[in-house]
C-alpha cells in the first residue's frame, strides 16, 4: 500500500488536512459528500502523479468553516490552496459532490486545469434522470445505494451503532446541507459548461443509484468534446468498486 | 404582583390512525396524508375548539396553541387561523400562540398577523418564537443549517416592526426590508408578551436571556427543566434582566378524576397514545443536518430520544411533569413543582392523545373547579417561594 504523507495547511483562516504521495504532474482529487470509505484507490495514481487528496473544509480531518456558504466559496478555497502550495496547473479529478466542485473550478479557472475527470458528478439538474436526494435518505437507506457490491463498503461501516461514526456523518451532511439544502443542483451549470475545453473525461458506474449514469448523456451534450466511460458492474462508488475505473483515469490523465 | 396562572394548552392531534399505522416509523414528515380524512378532522376541530372555549368559561387564564407540519400529532399548521376563530368566542382568557416558528414565514407577515390578533383580541395575545422542531425543517423550504441565525434575525425584524415607528428598514443576512412599516401595530405596547419555547439548547436559552423573554422547556426531564430555569435566571441576569415567576410557563400533562386509581385508569391509554402514536418519529427527522451542534447530537443520542415513540408510565411519570390523580394529589404535585421550579405559571395539557371529548370536558371541569381554587388559595405562598 502506498504511503501518503499527512499535511496540514491553513487556507484563508481554515485548517485543512491533505494527504499527498507520488511524484510527477499534480493530480488533485476532490472527494464527495461522505469520506467514510477512504481514498485507497488513489494509491494507484501515485505511480505517475503527485497525488493530492485534501479533505474539504467541513469534512473528515479538516476543520469547519461555517462562513463557506456556497460552491463558489469552495472553488476559491482550492484556488487559494493551490496558490499556497505554489501549484499553477493541476489534473483535476472530482467525484460526486467533488465532481460538481471540479466542474465549477474548471469553468472559472480553466487555465489552471490540465485535464479534467468528472466521476459520477453532482450539480446538474436532469429532469429525466433525477438523482437520489442524499439529504433526504436515512442513514440506513444510504449505504446500500452507494455500491453495486455491498461487500466493498462493508469494512468501512461500523458493526454496532457507533456514535462517533454517526456524528462524523452528521457533520459532513451539515456541510453538504449548507451548500445544497435549498437547491440540490446548480441552475447555472448548463450555461457555463461549454467553457470546459480541456481534455475531459466523464466516468460513471453503470448501476449508479445515487446519480444515474444516464445523466452522462446530458453532461456530454453540454461538454461535446468530453470522453464518456461507463463502467459495468459498479455503482456510485465506482473507484472503490472497480480497479479498472481507477486505471482508466490514470490512462486518460497520462 | 402576578398571581398564579393556568393555561389550557391543546395539541389538537388527528387521532384516527389507520390499523397498519405501527408500520410507519414516523408519524411526522413522511406519514402519508392519504390517511387524513377531512370529515373526521372536521369533527375533531369542533370538539377541540369547544374544549378551548369551555376552558375560558371555566376560568382558565389562557388558552395555548402551537404549530407543527406534516403530522397527525397536530392539526395546527396555522395556529393564527385558530386564534382568529377563537377570539370572538373566548371572552376573558389570554390567547397564546406559542407559536409559529418565525423561520417558516416572512417575518414582516408574522409581525402583521400577530398584531392583527392582538388588536382583534384587545390586547390578549401572547406569543412564543420557537425555532421549530427538526421535523418542521423537513417539511418547509428552509435550511436547517442556518436556522438559528435566521431565527434570530426574524425576531429582530418582528421586534423592530413593533417597536420602531415606521416606515423603517432592515438590512440583514437573510431579509432585506426597504420599507418595514407594519399596519396594524400591536394593541399592547410595546408589544405582546413574548416567550421562547424550546427543548433546552444552550443557544435558545441564551436568546431568551438576551431578549428578556420568558422561557419554557418542553419534553425535558424535571431535573433538566430545573437546570434550564436556573440557567435562564443566571444568563438573564448577565443581560440585566430579572426573570419574573410568571415568565416560566411550566408544562404539566394533567388528568384529574374522582380517585387516584380512577384517574390513572382513565388517562394512561391516552398518555400512551401521545408518546407512542403522537410523538413517534426517527432520529433523522428529529435532527436534520446542522439543526443541532455535534455536542448536542451526541448528548441527545445518549438519551436515546426516549420520548419519541416509546412508553413506560412509571419511567415517564418519574421523569416528566405528569400530574394524574385526585384533585388533592394533582394540586399538591403542581404546587410542589411550582415551588421547586420557581414559577407561578402552569401550562396545563388537559387533552392528550386520543382522549375522547367527554373525558377532556370532565378533566377540564375538575381541574378548574377542584384544582385551580386549591392552588389559587395557596398562591401567596407559591409567589413567595418563586421569588
Amino acid at each position: 500500500m502506498v504511503r501518503f504523507e499527512r499535511e496540514t495547511h491553513e487556507v484563508n483562516g481554515v485548517k485543512i488536512v491533505m494527504y499527498a504521495a507520488g511524484s510527477g504532474q499534480p493530480l488533485l482529487f476532490l472527494h464527495g459528500a461522505g469520506t467514510f470509505h477512504g481514498f485507497e484507490f488513489a494509491g494507484k495514481w501515485t505511480e505517475n502523479f503527485r497525488v493530492l487528496v485534501p479533505y474539504h473544509p467541513g469534512f473528515g480531518e479538516s476543520d469547519d468553516d461555517p462562513t463557506m456558504l456556497d460552491m463558489h466559496d469552495y472553488v476559491m478555497h482550492y484556488v487559494e490552496l493551490l496558490d499556497t502550495l505554489g501549484i499553477e496547473k493541476v489534473n483535476l479529478v472530482g467525484f460526486s459532490l467533488g465532481g460538481y466542485l471540479a466542474a465549477r473550478f474548471a469553468i472559472e479557472h480553466r487555465e489552471r486545469v490540465i485535464k479534467l475527470a468528472l466521476i459520477g458528478p453532482a450539480g446538474l439538474r436532469d429532469k429525466d434522470n433525477p438523482p437520489a436526494d442524499v439529504l433526504a435518505l436515512s442513514p440506513e437507506q444510504l449505504p446500500p445505494l452507494l455500491v453495486s457490491n455491498f461487500d466493498v463498503i462493508k469494512p468501512h461501516l461500523p458493526v454496532q451503532p457507533d456514535l462517533d461514526f454517526i456524528a462524523d456523518r452528521y457533520r459532513e451532511m451539515t456541510t453538504v446541507a449548507r451548500l445544497l439544502w435549498e437547491k440540490p443542483w446548480d441552475r447555472k451549470l448548463p450555461r457555463h459548461l461549454h467553457r470546459l475545453k480541456m481534455p475531459t473525461l466523464l466516468l460513471w458506474g453503470e448501476e449508479d443509484k445515487i446519480i444515474p449514469s444516464a445523466q452522462a448523456k446530458l453532461w456530454k451534450s453540454l461538454i461535446p468534446a468530453a470522453d464518456v466511460e461507463i463502467v459495468g458492474g459498479a455503482g456510485h462508488l465506482v473507484l472503490d468498486e472497480k480497479p479498472e475505473a481507477v486505471t482508466s483515469i490514470a490512462r486518460f490523465l497520462s | 404582583m402576578s398571581d398564579v396562572r393556568f393555561n389550557f394548552m391543546h395539541f389538537m392531534p388527528y387521532v384516527h390512525l389507520p390499523a397498519n399505522h405501527k408500520e410507519f416509523k414516523s408519524l411526522w414528515v413522511n406519514f402519508p396524508n392519504k390517511y387524513y380524512d377531512p370529515e373526521k378532522a372536521h369533527e375533531l376541530y369542533q370538539q377541540y375548539l369547544s374544549q378551548l372555549v369551555l376552558a375560558d368559561q371555566l376560568g382558565f387564564d389562557a388558552i395555548v396553541l402551537n404549530e407543527h407540519h406534516n403530522t397527525s400529532y397536530s392539526m395546527m399548521p396555522a395556529p393564527s387561523l385558530l386564534a382568529a376563530t377563537l377570539i370572538p368566542q373566548i371572552k376573558n382568557a389570554k390567547i397564546c400562540v406559542w407559536g409559529t416558528p418565525p423561520n417558516l414565514e416572512y417575518p414582516n407577515r408574522l409581525a402583521e398577523e400577530y398584531a392583527m390578533l392582538d388588536v382583534l383580541s384587545k390586547g390578549r395575545l401572547e406569543i412564543a418564537f420557537p425555532l421549530g422542531t427538526g421535523m418542521e425543517y423537513w417539511a418547509n423550504p428552509v435550511n436547517p443549517v442556518t436556522a438559528r441565525e435566521r431565527h434570530r434575525e426574524s425576531i429582530d425584524i418582528i421586534l423592530k416592526a413593533w417597536t420602531v415607528d415606521g416606515p423603517t428598514s432592515y438590512y440583514g443576512d437573510f431579509y432585506t426590508y426597504r420599507f418595514l412599516n407594519s399596519w396594524p401595530r400591536p394593541y399592547q405596547r410595546p408589544h405582546p408578551p413574548c416567550y421562547i419555547v424550546g427543548t433546552g439548547s444552550p443557544e435558545t436559552i441564551e436568546l431568551a436571556a438576551e431578549l428578556g423573554f420568558g422561557y419554557s422547556a418542553v419534553f425535558v426531564s424535571r431535573q433538566r427543566a430545573l437546570e434550564l430555569n436556573n440557567r435562564l435566571r443566571e444568563r438573564s441576569a448577565a443581560y440585566g434582566h430579572e426573570v419574573r415567576p410568571d415568565q416560566l410557563p411550566l408544562g404539566v400533562l394533567t388528568y384529574v378524576a374522582e380517585t387516584d386509581e380512577q384517574a390513572q385508569r382513565e388517562f394512561v391509554e391516552h398518555l400512551q397514545f401521545f408518546f407512542e402514536d403522537g410523538l413517534r418519529t426517527t432520529p433523522q427527522f428529529l435532527a436534520p443536518p446542522g439543526y443541532i451542534s455535534i455536542e448536542q447530537l451526541k448528548a441527545r443520542a445518549a438519551l436515546g430520544d426516549k420520548l419519541h415513540g416509546s412508553f413506560d408510565f412509571k419511567t415517564l411519570s418519574d421523569a416528566l411533569f405528569i400530574a394524574v390523580g385526585s384533585a388533592e394529589k394533582v394540586a399538591n404535585l403542581i404546587g410542589e413543582w411550582g415551588k421547586t421550579m420557581g414559577t407561578t405559571h402552569f401550562n396545563i395539557n388537559g387533552h392528550l392523545g386520543n382522549m375522547p371529548h367527554w373525558k377532556a370536558v370532565k378533566n377540564l371541569s375538575l381541574i378548574a373547579e377542584e384544582v385551580m381554587p386549591r392552588l389559587r388559595s395557596r398562591s401567596a405562598s407559591l409567589q413567595r417561594a418563586a421569588e
